[in-house]
């Protein structure tokens, strides 16, 4: 364990953290200063932790995989022509102050997300195919997908920061009856899988979200808060270890299984534990609590971003995941004068009035993107550099083109510089290649370094 | 394995463990494939090949080509033909019918060598260990300690499969969960158990306790038009505040004064807390400028006094530290507008949830704390061993009642321990150990599972769920929470199962049995869909009342709004207002709409049904047709019905003509099967045919685009339904499945995606009339209603059934509960669709008491002193 340099990483984050630099919603503030650290203090840290999930100057490297519904309206989402020259089409307008941070990835697929054997489907195996690379079993019970890449690499970084992930979505309604096609809906609105039959369940309330990351109440007691209600944990475990085991006893395969999810959820909370006793109080962040779901979609969006981006400048978690809405979602979009259903428009018959609503759905995720990364740009990182300098944010889709559900060349965007490992700023086409070799080259980057194949990998992605 | 190895197999077996041989259901006699040859594939030949055989695969189905025995038993092959042979889908209408006898040996083959069912002893299947899920979660925690702790806003949604949330499967734990599971024991405990024998008195005062100061006379209400149209401009009138629950709002527009009271008995130091909230109505880009003072006055004297604007939805909290000679003393809560003037586009409030007067403070005056009585009603003794032996007493009841079954000796040593080590610990208590042994329990697996011990009979081949398992299945099917002191009893005492049928009915009578109707209905039909399906009301009537101009206005709105204010002409602002006029002034007639309201009565009206079915032990068939609905002038007038008043949900007469009656008119029925701005005739129709006539369709084949998707020939402008019907059946890939869906879609195209009748959608009438693909027609949905009644009886008793049982077993149906759900249909049949016959017929099948053996029961058998019979897993 990279003890004192991380001990130290914690307690200047914590000390920024306090400044105020979010007022009320989606809104940002100008940077704090950071110049009383010294860097050569960062770039003492320990081998270990500079191999993982850590830039080269020693500061915390951060990976998100952000979900947004339905594919993309291809003419309008690709950009014209390729390299840095590249003109933006419509739809990723409004990233182009952003441009120079943003990589435009062009032909990944997911085959697996294809029908085969398996027929139709392709909204739920679009959702579960997204980090999994893996074809999800079809059933509404026998619920079996693959690891997902935020998982692999949290398994290996997560023990370096107080939660090992973070899971947000914002589908907070969910419709009784079948998901798609016989999928169960656990397919539809988990991306993140820690192992074949266990979902990172997301959470959709980002005042939970807040809470969890940094304690209840007001600003100066939610630490303590967060601290107290860790180790108060503590005193129940002996006693359902032990009852987890006699129950164990006389369970079936299956059963075990189930028992098996709650005994890893067990062994998690002990290593929180160890970790807050490790790393003492955490962070509390001067801004408000959130109240709870905003009425206004897009405020809800922001907010999520925002609990995004609060857990990655405390540096509470260095992998995050967030699902803007489930691959098949078909909310409405009046707040920008769309009465109809997003995937019922989707599928728009190739008429004109339809695909330019698509569009505009589309190009609103994008701006609500795009305002996230101006947020995470506008914040500096512990090594001087911006937050998304060192961040790597994976933006994307489970179909390419939703009308035909189709999985090749999958509108996918690569934001951050990954710490100066990435070169963004360009189009790039890959030819075909599955998503999953830019999940494994990620991965890598990160430190997993003994992550041979992933998914349907068939190497790593060159050129990132 | 061929046939000959299987069965050697099955000697070796029967070898090691007596009791065996011959019995192993999923071996088929020898020659299954023989027999298939000679009996029943000459049938298939002449009826079903031209589709299924000879290298035709429609569907995806072939019902030749089997090379052995392995080979032929393939079981979701031959249910699907089980199911649509029986619901007579199978041959379709326009090809030769299978005659009756040969129908009849078909089924019997396929239940007999195919799935070797053995109607004597079927195979009550098993279910995986099931978690609570959020409902039965909250429930069990209300019944256990008098909390309502919100699961819906507090954990993660719970997966579902089947179209149901309570599917042990589908249920997993992720970490995340299971840290909200400790931390909710912790606030559950925390706030129902005391810790201390003493505390300082506390007097809560709500919010709707707090009376006006201001007559009666002068009071008048703020009026705010709907579409929040500022109110006159003026001095404000004074406002009496509305009771919200247990709160009291009050607007920031008008000035109010609010008061209560507190007689204190003693002469000391007290505290009163006063908790207020802001709350607003959201409004799409309109902001709320008015703002308003808030003071607080307690015996005359201002305490508190502070501006509020639009805040959000934020809770405050003052606490005010009171030197208090016996007597009573007031505590007033004031509201005046500070700006009063703008538009209140937010309806702004102040929320006072209450006030609470603790004290006095000190310790000579502590009384018990609340509840104290209910969890330590003893005194607590001096002495360590019958201390312990308290203790011991208090954590083995409740960890009976919170695990649901026995509880060993070993375990309540475990708690006493925790309990005692808690309470050892500096500035403790004995209760506060008491209640950390409780938290304990809740966090458990066996407070979080569903545990099920298994009793064995002699003789007989599947083992028992032992009576505690009864009596948690029975309370988790019909209240979705904890068994009660009355099933505890009969558990304990060994009297479950010989009293079965007056339990259930007992258990239906009771309030709770509420939970089934909310939770099942909300599934089964998607009711609980209803609240949040994304309808958009304006563009709904629209199609029905086309209104180009008002059309064209609000595009121009729109278009415009999308330029940068200041980057607009003047023309474009006056072409703006002109049109915001046009389109406002439109908005302001009444039109239907889908309000929170009406979608609330739109669900309970579908939960009446069900109930009203269930309580007066009508017929299922209920559903399907009735000449009643149940709802409160809101709905009457949305459905058009006259003589309703009030907010109160009713049994309504319908007049003869009534197209209205049973859930595929229902309001719920309707919008969740609709898209935002129009209906979907083929969500519809699968609709039907996957919950009421329990055949879902297959998924259509990928890349093919469902109805309303298909391109126009021409490749301009919007397919008719009919249209789009005739495409349908004209491309022979589409009408297989389509000619079942469509129809039935069509029926119900009067309804618009609101749930209101209407007679034309976009100036075109509307046309219900149509042919099933049994070759029934039907004029509108009055008579597809009475086909699917009369001439689908039996296929919606089958639906219903399988999705009950589902439901009550928590697990989905699989090939060996064709011969318990046969028998459910009989039962239900014989009684006349009753619906409490299905209920009993499904408590006293053999899934729901038995459960299929693994080697791990075998192993808690032996552990619970039970003989081991060994079986082998079918």
């Amino acid at each position: 364990m990279p003890a004192a340099a991380d001990l130290e990483l914690k307690k200047h984050l914590a000390a920024v953290s306090r400044r105020h630099f979010l007022r009320g919603l989606g809104a940002c503030i100008a940077l704090p200063a950071f110049g009383s650290l010294a860097s050569n203090r960062l770039v003492a840290a320990t081998e270990r932790a500079l191999q993982l999930a850590t830039t080269p100057t020693g500061a915390p490297l951060r990976t998100a995989f952000v979900f947004f519904p339905n594919g993309a309206i291809p003419q309008h989402w690709w950009p014209a022509g390729l390299g840095r020259a590249a003109q933006f089409n419509a739809t990723l307008q409004p990233l182009e102050a952003m441009r120079q941070h943003v990589q435009v990835v062009g032909g990944l697929d997911h085959l697996n997300a294809n029908p085969g054997d398996d027929g139709a489907g392709d909204h739920a195996r679009g959702n579960s195919v997204f980090l999994t690379g893996v074809r999800p079993q079809k059933s509404a019970t026998d619920v079996r997908a693959g690891v997902s890449i935020d998982q692999v690499i949290a398994q290996e970084v997560g023990h370096l920061t107080r939660l090992p992930s973070l899971e947000l979505t914002c589908d907070a309604t969910r419709a009784s009856s079948n998901c798609d096609s016989g999928y169960s809906c656990a397919y539809v609105y988990n991306i993140s899988w820690r192992s074949a039959t266990t979902p990172m369940t997301p959470e959709s309330n980002p005042r939970l979200v807040f809470e969890r990351l940094f304690g209840a109440g007001v600003h100066g007691q939610r630490a303590a808060q967060a601290q107290q209600r860790i180790m108060s944990r503590r005193s129940v475990l002996d006693f359902v270890l032990e009852d987890a085991r006699q129950m164990e006893r006389r369970l079936a395969a299956p059963d075990r299984d189930k028992l098996g999810q709650y005994l890893d959820g067990i062994r998690d909370v002990e290593t929180r534990i160890e970790k807050a006793e490790r790393f003492g109080a955490g962070p509390d962040p001067d801004v408000e609590t959130p109240s709870g779901i905003p009425p206004s979609q897009a405020q809800y969006v922001d907010l999520m971003y925002d609990m995004m981006l609060l857990a990655f400048q405390t540096d509470s978690t260095r992998v995050a995941t967030f699902v803007l809405g489930h691959d098949g979602d078909n909310r409405s979009f009046s707040e920008i004068g769309i009465s109809e259903g997003h995937h019922d428009l989707s599928h728009h018959q190739n008429r004109q009035d339809r695909i330019e609503k698509v569009a505009r759905i589309d190009r609103w995720y994008v701006e609500r993107f795009a305002a996230f990364l101006q947020r995470l740009e506008a914040t500096k990182d512990v090594d001087g550099h911006s937050l998304l300098h060192n961040s790597r944010i994976v933006y994307g889709s489970g179909n390419a083109d939703g009308n035909r559900h189709t999985h090749e060349n999958l509108p996918v965007l690569l934001a951050g510089g990954g710490g100066g490992l990435l070169h963004p700023g360009r189009v790039v086409h890959h030819g075909g290649q599955p998503m999953s070799n830019l999940f494994l080259s990620l991965a890598e980057q990160a430190g997993v370094h003994q992550l041979e194949r992933f998914g349907d990998s068939t190497g790593r992605l060159a050129n990132v | 394995l061929g046939a000959f190895g299987r069965r050697w197999a099955a000697l070796c077996l029967a070898m090691i463990v007596p009791g065996v041989a011959g019995a192993e259901p999923g071996a088929a006699e020898p020659g299954a494939l023989a027999i298939f040859r000679t009996d029943i594939e000459p049938m298939l030949d002449q009826f079903c090949y031209d589709c299924h055989g000879y290298g035709s695969n429609k569907g995806g189905v072939v019902l030749d080509g089997f090379e052995s025995d392995r080979d032929l038993r393939d079981h979701s092959l031959w249910l699907r033909a089980l199911k649509n042979v029986r619901g007579g889908l199978m041959p379709p209408a326009d090809q030769p019918q299978l005659p009756e006898a040969e129908r009849t040996r078909l089924l019997s083959w396929i239940k007999g060598d195919i799935f070797a069912t053995n109607p004597a002893e079927p195979d009550p299947g098993r279910v995986t260990l099931r978690r609570l899920n959020r409902v039965e979660y909250r429930n069990t925690v209300r019944e256990l300690l008098g909390v309502d702790f919100n699961t819906e806003t507090e954990f993660p949604a719970d997966d579902t499969g089947h179209g149901f949330d309570n599917l042990a499967d589908v249920l997993t734990i992720s970490p995340l969960l299971l840290e909200k599971y400790l931390d909710a024991a912790q606030t559950i405990i925390a706030q129902s158990v005391p810790t201390r024998p003493l505390a300082v008195a506390e007097h809560r005062i709500r919010g709707r306790q707090f009376q006006s100061t201001i007559a009666v006379d002068q009071v008048v209400q703020t009026a705010l038009d709907s579409a929040g149209v500022p109110a006159a401009a003026g001095k404000p009138m004074p406002q009496a505040g509305t009771v919200q629950g247990n709160a009291l709002d009050l607007l920031y527009y008008a000035p109010a004064t609010v008061a209560a009271s507190y007689e204190a008995k003693h002469a000391g130091p007290y505290q009163v807390v006063v908790d207020l909230q802001t709350i607003e109505r959201y409004a799409d880009d309109l902001f709320d400028y008015n703002s308003c003072q808030v003071r607080i006055r307690i015996d005359g004297e201002v305490v508190f006094e502070q501006p509020f604007v639009r805040e959000g939805y934020k809770m405050y909290s003052y606490t005010f530290d009171r030197e208090w000679a016996p007597g009573r003393h007031e505590v007033v809560v004031e509201l005046e507008p500070l700006i009063h003037d703008q538009p209140q586009h937010r309806r702004l409030r102040i929320r006072l949830a209450g006030a609470t007067v603790r004290g006095p403070l000190p310790s000579e005056f502590w009384v018990p704390p609340p509840r104290y009585a209910e969890f330590f009603p003893a005194p607590v003794p001096g002495e360590p061993a019958a201390r312990r032996e308290y203790a011991r007493e208090r954590l083995k009841a409740f960890a009976t009642r919170a695990f649901r079954q026995r509880v060993d000796r070993a375990t309540v040593d475990r708690l006493v321990r925790l309990a005692e080590h808690h309470a050892a610990e500096p500035g403790s208590t004995f209760e506060a150990g008491v209640a950390q042994a409780m938290v304990a329990v809740l966090a458990s697996p066996r407070f979080l599972f569903r545990d099920e011990g298994i009793e064995r009979v002699p003789g007989e081949r599947y083992p028992r769920i032992d009576e505690y398992a009864l009596a948690s299945r029975l309370s988790y099917f019909l209240w979705s929470s904890m068994p009660d002191a009355e099933l505890f009893r009969l558990a304990r005492e060994g009297r479950l199962r010989r009293e079965l049928g007056a339990q259930v009915e007992r258990m239906l009578a009771d309030p709770r049995a509420q939970e089934l109707v909310r939770n099942f209905t909300g599934q089964w039909l998607q009711a609980r869909d209803v609240t949040t399906v994304p309808i958009e009301s304006f563009d709904v009537y629209l199609r029905d009342h086309p209104h180009p101009e008002v059309e064209e206005a609000r595009r121009t709105f729109r278009r415009i709004g999308r330029i940068d204010e200041a980057a607009r002409t003047p023309e474009q602002k006056a072409e703006a207002a002109r049109a915001r006029a046009l389109f406002q002034a439109f908005n302001r007639q009444p039109r239907p709409q889908l309000t929170s309201e009406l979608r609330e009565a739109m669900q309970r009206e579908t939960e009446l049904l069900f109930e009203h079915v269930l309580k007066q032990n009508r017929s299922v068939i209920e559903f399907l047709v009735a000449d009643y609905v149940h709802v409160n002038e809101r709905l009457a007038r949305h459905y058009g019905l006259e003589g309703v008043e009030g907010d109160e949900m009713r049994l309504v007469k319908l007049p003869p003509d009534s197209p209205r009656g049973g859930v595929l008119t229902q309001g719920t029925v309707l919008a969740v099967t609709s898209n935002p701005t129009r209906t979907s005739a083929v969500k519809r129709g699968v609709f039907i045919l996957d919950h009421i006539l329990g055949a879902p369709p297959p998924p259509p084949p990928p890349g093919v685009p469902t109805l309303e998707e298909a391109t126009r020939a021409d490749g301009g402008g919007e397919l008719s339904l009919r249209e789009a019907l005739d495409q349908h059946a004209s491309n022979s890939l589409c009408r297989s499945c389509h000619n079942r869906m469509d129809p039935l879609g069509f029926a119900l195209e009067n309804f618009n995606a609101m749930g209101a009748w209407r007679d034309s959608e976009l100036n075109r009438p509307i046309e219900s009339k149509g042919r099933l693909v049994s070759g029934r027609t039907f004029s509108d949905v009055r008579e597809l209603k009475q086909i699917l009644a009369t001439d689908h009886r039996q296929d919606f008793f089958y639906c219903l059934a399988e999705k009950l049982l589902t439901y009550a077993l928590g697990r989905g149906m699989d090939y060996y509960d064709t011969e318990t759900l046969d028998r459910l249909v009989q039962q239900l049949e014989a009684a006349d669709g009753r619906l409490s016959a299905l209920i009993v017929g499904i408590v006293e099948s053999t899934p729901f008491q038995k459960r299929r053996p693994l080697e791990g029961d075998i192993a808690g058998a032996t552990a619970r002193g039970s003989a081991p019979t060994a079986a082998l897993t079918p």
